[in-house]
């Protein structure tokens, strides 16, 4: 007991330290942001839109690393080589496993010894950083990058942009961007049932419940729905698509506590909404009439996929990878006439949206790279490779003749001798481990045909049907301060457990939902009134400051 | 346990109880006794060597009867394409190195000092034993934390080095401990003897006590091997290249490659996506196989050893 009492004592004494250094730290603000003339060196004087970046004397970057298992880095890769003769740019890349990209980056910014480009940085995640200083407010520089610019404005993405905007209204990360949203999460269902059946797959949540009678009809020992993604959150595939197309932000896997209620102008909490409450009486229509199963909540993918596979169901979550790796592999052993495909995500009161966010995985700057000669070339050259068509084409597909071929239209097509994904399977070599291109650090978003650009015609047909639908508006932004944030955290995980605990009872039916005004008197005893409080002071205060 | 016990059974049969040439005839109960103990003790064998064969097993199945659940002690749909990918990496064969290089490099360092230190905190008559001790027990119970950590051994020059590796975890607290009981336990007559026949300290310590500790030096290799075999969070830390890190982190990454959400949306390779159930398999096969090969040659001394240390200190 006495080591442990003197170590709280000495645990706090650290905190209380590292707390005034961090506060030191931040009231150092650098005299002229704007003063760029020392750090110009090897920058374009006339760099702009649809202009191939190329640094005026060689420079050398360092990055930090996602090292992926499956193409590990390469020396000798072509894309370092592209990198050099096309934009006289050296990276040296400061390798981390992917396992824990997270910690390592954490530790190193904390220590900081930070390469300059620190990639792979998903949005929120910059917000630990903000405090200390050590990330660079990138907004500040975006007069260096004329194509992310052009994007940010040309695909209307100001709304998502100002999302990731902190206290001071500025942002840290500089974020993927997608033209049009990706959702790749819905759910896949037997179609060969369907025609057995003769129905069509269904477009909306009430048709879905309609199919599930009728398979349910025939196949009365069934449970026609059993899902997966049940753990670490029960159901989570399921829970979200369910809120988003009944216009929430976020539940299950992806939960949201706050939604935003554009006609009230307000932040409300998402588990104690109307339409959480009306999600859940969906839900528990289908397991009381035995059409989900009641496992769904907490069995394993794997007992999921075993009912799957022995036709002990007919409808399961879905991406894209798991039809194709999991689903049909299974039922190709089992039941080798059984058929089975991803349908549009089920459209629900909300209306014909596509959920997806269009913000990406991004880059963050380390602040101590605002003091490199070579700045400005850097920002450009971020600009041009993951900003510029030409850069993310470069990224992904490689380099013409050698990696890549256009058809007549002038679509990027892979070279009869690279392989990537399964596409070209006898192909001798590997788009991304013998030359380093679609690599997960450099290659992500931009236009819709280069994200689907190795997609299957079966995917890019989802797609095109989710294209269709409009992108779901995001919520204004509310950046809370570091006090706030830290005080939503405490508040956050008991109103999570107690959701996530409500949303099993009342869907199993455990609970009656005429009990539902008993569950937000729970809700508000875990503080959910001072929280809302708080995010909504968050928003007016942004607004004020800032809107 | 099961032979004997039918010879038994077999001679008592033939002779008449008193007329058995040898030893005295166990009683009933000790009979019983012994059955008991052979059952159980079959059992908890079982029990241990489940998960052994099971992995083993595993690592040669095909990954869909291990999701399905149908393989126990044989492989179902035998396939080596795990072990191919993973062996025929050529990084594999570097990091497999490194471990072999870390683990030797950094148990001769920490067997050293932890050997000096023990043997010196050891010596009741030692002024400023108890400072000493103190110092060691205080690491075991607070630590300077990970950035201060890295900070220092990044500012020593260490990063990138084996050294990263082998000097921050040198000692053991733990290990020194068990080491200075074993010490202490040493009659100290021997060492006034080779004293009075004039060896001085470092003399008593090569000639007389390290040959008699010959038990406790093995345990503490064992342990110390063991440990650095294992370990994969300091070369995580300072290691900024992957021809430097050890087979952890390289069969870590694979797995989190196999698993992670890095591939979502997009179809991955079969061969690539195989990986998940087999590879954890693999890997505890191809990490733990050295240590099940060296382990049984140095059994023997770990019981000893512990069991000396442990009861007169």
């Amino acid at each position: 007991m006495l080591h442990r009492s003197w170590r709280r004592a000495a645990t706090a004494a650290v905190a209380a330290l590292l707390a005034a250094s961090s506060i030191a730290a931040c009231s150092e603000d650098p005299s002229d942001a704007k003063d760029l003339s020392e750090n110009r060196a090897g920058a374009m004087a006339d760099y702009a839109i649809g202009k191939q970046f190329k640094a005026s004397e060689p420079v050398s970057f360092s990055i930090l690393y996602n090292n992926h298992p499956n193409y590990p880095l390469r020396e000798d890769w072509l894309f370092w080589n592209e990198l050099k003769s096309r934009a006289n740019v050296t990276l040296s890349p400061v390798a981390v496993p992917l396992s824990d990209y997270e910690q390592k980056r954490s530790l190193l910014i904390g220590a900081g010894d930070a390469p300059m480009i620190i990639p792979k940085t998903y949005p929120g995640q910059e917000d630990a950083y903000v405090s200390s200083g050590a990330v660079l407010p990138v907004s500040d520089y975006l007069d260096l990058m004329p194509n992310l610019q052009d994007k940010i404005s040309r695909w209307n993405l100001k709304p998502e942009i100002d999302t990731r905007r902190q206290e001071d209204g500025k942002f840290y990360l500089l974020p993927g961007l997608h033209e049009k949203p990706w959702q790749d999460y819905s759910l896949a269902i037997r179609t060969d049932i369907l025609d057995e059946l003769k129905l069509s797959p269904p477009k909306t949540w009430d048709e879905l419940y309609t199919v599930l009678k009728a398979m349910k009809a025939k196949y009365p020992n069934v449970y026609p729905f059993s899902d997966r993604w049940s753990k670490p959150n029960p159901a989570g595939n399921l829970l979200n698509i369910l809120a988003v197309s009944y216009g929430l932000q976020g539940a299950g896997w992806n939960f949201q506590h706050t939604s935003w209620d554009a006609n009230a102008k307000k932040f409300v909490y998402t588990g104690a909404t109307e339409q959480y409450k009306q999600m859940l009486q969906y839900l528990n229509k289908l397991v009381s009439e035995k059409l989900l199963d009641p496992e769904s909540f907490t069995q394993t993918d794997e007992q999921a996929r075993q009912k799957l596979a022995n036709s002990k169901s007919f409808v399961i979550s879905a991406n894209a990878q798991a039809v194709v790796n999991d689903y049909r592999p299974d039922l190709a052993k089992t039941n080798p006439k059984a058929k089975i495909a991803k349908i549009p995500l089920p459209i629900g009161p909300a209306g014909e949206v596509n959920p997806a966010s269009r913000l990406e995985n991004g880059v963050m700057i380390s602040s101590k790279a605002r003091e490199s000669k070579n700045f400005v070339a850097m920002m450009q050259f971020i600009d041009w490779l993951w900003y510029s068509d030409a850069g993310q084409e470069f990224a992904k597909w490689g380099v013409e003749g050698t990696t890549f071929v256009r058809d007549a239209a002038g679509q990027p097509k892979l070279a009869p001798d690279v392989n990537v994904i399964g596409l070209n399977p006898k192909a001798p070599k590997h788009l991304q481990k013998d030359f380093g291109f679609y690599n997960g650090v450099f290659a992500y978003g931009g236009k819709p045909e280069l994200v689907q650009g190795f997609f299957s015609p079966e995917e890019q047909e989802f797609q095109k049907v989710l294209n269709a639908r409009p992108p779901v508006a995001v919520p204004p932004p509310h950046p809370l301060s570091d006090e706030e944030r830290e005080q939503a955290s405490l508040w956050e995980t008991p109103l999570k457990d107690a959701v996530y605990q409500a949303t099993l009872q009342f869907a199993l039916g455990q609970r009656d939902l005429s009990q539902w005004d008993a569950y937000l008197a729970e809700l508000k005893g875990k503080n959910m009134d001072a929280y809302l409080t708080m995010v909504n002071k968050a928003y007016d205060r942004y607004q004020k400051d800032h809107g | 346990m099961v032979t004997v016990d039918a010879a038994d059974t077999a001679s008592g049969s033939d002779l008449p109880a008193r007329a058995r040439p040898r030893g005295i005839r166990p009683t009933r109960g000790y009979r019983v006794f012994q059955a008991c103990n052979a059952v159980v003790l079959t059992i908890v064998v079982v029990v241990t060597l489940f998960p052994f064969v099971n992995v083993v097993a595993r690592s040669l199945s095909d990954e869909q009867y291990i999701i399905a659940g149908k393989v126990n002690f044989v492989p179902r749909g035998f396939n080596l394409d795990t072990y191919r990918l993973v062996l025929h990496d050529s990084l594999f064969w570097t990091n497999y190195r490194n471990t072999v290089f870390y683990t030797v490099v950094a148990t001769v360092i920490s067997i050293v000092l932890t050997t000096c230190y023990a043997y010196v905190l050891s010596k009741k008559h030692l002024r400023g034993r108890t400072a000493l001790i103190g110092i060691a027990v205080f690491t075991m119970f607070f630590t300077g934390g990970l950035i201060p950590n890295y900070v220092l051994v990044t500012s020593l020059g260490m990063k990138n080095t084996v050294w990263a590796i082998a000097v921050p975890n040198a000692i053991n607290v733990f290990n020194l401990l068990v080491m200075k009981a074993f010490f202490e336990s040493l009659p100290t007559d021997l060492e006034e003897a080779a004293a009075v026949d004039g060896l001085n300290t470092y003399g008593i310590l090569l000639r007389i006590v390290l040959p008699l500790s010959k038990a406790i030096v093995a345990t503490m290799v064992l342990f110390y091997a063991v440990a650095f075999w294992n370990s994969w969070f300091a070369a995580f830390l300072y290691m900024d290249q992957q021809e430097l890190w050890p087979v952890t982190v390289y069969l870590r990454n694979l797995i989190a490659g196999a698993t992670g959400a890095e591939n979502v949306g997009v179809i991955a390779e079969a061969d690539e996506v195989q990986a998940d159930a087999t590879l954890k398999a693999v890997t505890i096969v191809l990490t733990t196989l050295p240590i099940l090969v060296v382990y049984p040659f140095v059994q023997r001394y770990f019981v000893r050893g512990v069991m000396l240390g442990a009861v007169k200190g």
